[in-house]
């Protein structure tokens, strides 16, 4: 577990970031460190065999057997428009659960790396910046700095709804 | 059984069993079930007007809805049965004869009943109490019944020597002034007592500590079953089906990772004879495991079949036509998923054969045929499938006339030369079924590619043999389970996919010279002298092939709706049956797939749904 590092507190934002306090799994995808809230995790795994599915966008790489049931697997990379890495030994498939309209659903999500597990405090989250106009940042849930590095919140169901995965008609 | 007196002191306003939505969801499977078996029974009655066995059941059914409705506090339910059982009374006591008119009463009060519990089953999923329709005429309607008969009756008893009154004989008149009286509030009271129920389901369910008596609710649930429901639960219980569905589903990967550990390479390889023999026990226990869990969700096909006995009667009667119905092999057991979907294309085709294939009695007399025709029904095995088939023996399909309108509206080309089935098989197209005319002049057209889309939804195939003058029948042709196919496994570059077997015709490497080309883009291929159009798997899912030629691939002639085509792959791996799984919510609708399994080796196998392949492959 890491040591906090206090932070001036965010008054205007007290009660929002006491919301988004809590435990989250951190990741690697490019240079960039990403945290998503450990509630939504139910399990990592290394890279396996994916099968791919016809008529889906790039990111959606296909599906795998988790278990017995098959879920989809989407590339975190393709889906933030980074460019495609070919995958590592280090390359980990984070199977989180998210809630859509159609109910609860899992999705296995590709990742550079996995991190570690870190309990964020309020005072540790502060807002997304404002990137100001034409920049969509509806799933970033804030920033947390710890160490001198940033870590950026994701709202994993955000990222991962329904709509995004659905397909694209091909021909 | 509940009593009489029992049924009055049970005061309305703070009864605890009429808040427990436990209870009321008990009260409704268990009426449920008696109101089907009501329904069989009446329909017996309706041909043995004399049967006592069917009137004494029919009278149970009745009584025990109306024990139980006054458990439950709900009045209008309980109102009804008991007058039914009134007119059921006189009826066993033979002071009432049995009309098609009081069969109607009957039934009509079965469909009110029946309305009931579905306005309850709304109840209990929302807490709004929905408006229900009034009892009150319903009401009046049955009591006259009763009345008639017991005037009759007492005229009759008035002949008789006195004392020779059977015993029971003043109960039947005695209710009529109690419960008339009780008239006017009935429709009130019918509406009133489902929203009060509601809102007392949802204070209670807030609240469930302020519930006074819980143990009592379930000891007189108990006795408020009844002696009847007790027989029975040793021998059945009853299980969700979402539970069944799921175990079924496990038993399948416990069957595939069974074979996985009898087929692995090192295990097989240091195979000694003792461990080979407890494999060889495992695999015969894992597959009687999975024969009990696929068996538990078979149903026999004949509560279906029963189903349609209803609609015939009334819809002979509506059309002024004299139907028998025949059913044969009703024991035949299907999935109980199949058997729900199969309800709505077995109407139709039912409905279909009353209202166009069978003539009026006048008109069958006129073709020298008896004046009652015959609807039958049959199920059957065949070949690892279920069959089932509707037939009636009216006037057969027109071949000559479908041709014709299917010409006027362009459906087929004018010279293109059809086999008669192809021509019966136009009846599908859903363009089809708007034409009024057809349907006036030869029949067959009212939602017959509902029934053929509900068919293939199945995985089974719809095949109509017809005669002119001797009738039609259609022939349904359905998998044992939905849970598990049989599939072709194939490759096509590192992908693997899944061929339902019940689809695929046969399989060839074609020669050279029987593969052509259309304008160079579009490719056929010559299969035992007819020219299939070819789809190129590799093409529709954006993979690398390891062949690109076709005479270097595999063809799978396959069958999409009445339509065939050939199909091209790398290879055959092999046969395998495969448990078909959801490839989950964002993935449901990709055209050409069907569905995820686990192959053998642990990976993902996509299953090929030829209809959406060929559909999507010429749709754009």
């Amino acid at each position: 577990m890491e040591t906090m590092v206090a932070m001036a507190p965010a008054v205007s934002t007290a009660l929002k970031a006491d919301q988004r306090a809590g435990k989250y799994l951190t990741f690697q995808l490019g240079n960039e460190e990403f945290a998503i809230q450990v509630l939504r995790v139910r399990e990592i795994m290394g890279i396996q065999e994916i099968t791919a599915v016809p008529q889906t966008p790039d990111y959606v790489k296909g599906v795998i057997n988790l278990r017995g049931k098959v879920i989809p697997v989407v590339d975190l990379r393709l889906k933030f428009g980074l460019q495609e890495l070919e995958y590592t030994p280090r390359t980990c498939i984070i199977v989180v659960q998210i809630e859509s309209d159609a109910g609860k659903l899992m999705i296995g999500v590709i990742v550079d790396a996995v991190s570690e597990v870190l309990t964020l405090q309020a005072a540790d989250i502060e807002d997304t910046p404002d990137f100001g106009s034409g920049v969509a940042t509806p799933y970033l849930l804030g920033m947390a700095k710890l160490k001198g590095k940033v870590k950026i919140l994701l709202d994993i169901n955000m990222v991962l709804s329904s709509q995004e995965l659905q397909v694209l008609p091909s021909f | 059984m509940s009593s009489e007196s029992e049924l009055k002191s049970t005061a309305a306003a703070d009864n605890p069993l009429a808040h427990d939505p436990e209870l009321l969801n008990d009260f409704i499977l268990e009426s449920r079930e008696h109101l089907t078996s009501i329904e069989l029974q009446l329909l017996t009655l309706d041909q043995d007007p004399t049967n006592a066995e069917a009137i004494h059941s029919i009278f149970r059914g009745f009584h025990t809805i109306k024990g139980m409705a006054g458990f439950l506090d709900l009045d209008a339910v309980r109102e009804v049965a008991h007058e039914v059982e009134t007119v059921l009374d006189l009826a066993r006591n033979a002071r009432l004869v049995v009309t098609s008119a009081v069969i109607d009463r009957i039934l009509e009060s079965k469909d009110y009943l029946n309305r009931w519990m579905s306005a309850l089953e709304t109840m209990l999923a929302t807490g709004q109490a929905p408006g229900m329709p009034d009892p009150g005429e319903l009401l009046a309607l049955i009591r006259d019944l009763a009345t008639e008969a017991s005037a009759s009756a007492r005229a009759m008893d008035l002949a008789r020597p006195e004392g020779s009154t059977p015993d029971d004989a003043p109960n039947a008149p005695a209710n009529i002034p109690e419960n008339a009286a009780a008239l006017p509030d009935q429709p009130e009271a019918a509406t009133r007592d489902l929203a009060e129920l509601a809102r007392e389901l949802a204070s209670s369910s807030e609240e469930p500590a302020r519930d006074p008596a819980p143990p009592a609710v379930a000891e007189n649930a108990e006795s408020g079953k009844g002696g009847e429901a007790h027989g029975m639960a040793a021998r059945s219980i009853k299980v969700d089906t979402g539970k069944l569905d799921y175990l079924v589903d496990m038993v399948g990967e416990m069957v595939i990772a069974q074979s996985l550990v009898r087929h692995d390479p090192d295990l097989v390889a240091g195979l000694k004879p003792r461990l080979g023999r407890n494999l060889s026990q495992l695999t015969r226990i894992t597959d009687e495991v999975q024969r009990i869990a696929m068996s538990m969700r078979m149903i026999p096909v004949g509560q279906l079949f029963q189903k349609t006995a209803r609609l015939v009667r009334d819809l002979s009667r509506k059309a002024g036509k004299h139907v028998d119905l025949e059913l044969t092999g009703e024991d035949t057991e299907l999935d109980r998923n199949i058997v729900e979907d199969l309800a709505d294309p077995l109407m139709h085709m039912v409905r279909n054969a009353i209202d166009h294939g069978i003539e009026t009695p006048e008109e069958r007399e006129r073709a020298a045929k008896s004046r009652t025709a015959r609807v039958t029904l049959k199920a059957g095995h065949q070949a690892g499938h279920i069959v089932i088939q509707v037939s009636d023996d009216g006037r057969g399909l027109d071949a000559e006339k479908i041709l014709r309108k299917a010409r006027e509206k362009n459906l087929i080309s004018d010279d293109a030369p059809l086999t008669e089935s192809e021509i019966f098989n136009l009846i599908f197209q859903p363009g089809f079924s708007t034409a009024d005319k057809i349907t006036d002049i030869s029949g067959r057209g009212v939602g017959m590619d509902v029934v053929r889309k509900h068919i293939q939804k199945l995985r089974g195939r719809v095949d109509i043999l017809s005669k002119p003058g001797q009738g039609t029948t259609f022939v349904l042709k359905l998998p044992l389970t939905l849970a598990i196919i049989d599939g072709l496994v194939v490759a096509v570059g590192n992908s693997r996919y899944i061929v339902p077997v019940f689809a695929v015709r046969e399989m060839l490497k074609p020669a050279e010279d029987a593969i052509s080309t259309i304008h160079g883009r579009e490719e056929m291929a010559m299969v035992r002298g007819t020219l299939l159009p070819l789809v190129r798997l590799h093409q529709r899912f954006h993979v690398t092939p390891r062949f690109e030629k076709p005479w270097e691939s595999l063809l799978i002639v396959s069958e999409s709706g009445s339509k065939q085509f050939c199909l091209m792959v790398d290879e055959l791996i092999g046969k395998q049956e495969v448990v078909i799984k959801s490839l989950g919510e964002g993935l449901r609708n990709i055209a050409g797939v069907a569905g995820g399994a686990i192959l053998g080796d642990g990976r993902v196998g996509l299953i090929l749904d030829l209809e959406g392949l060929f559909g999507a492959s010429h749709g754009a």
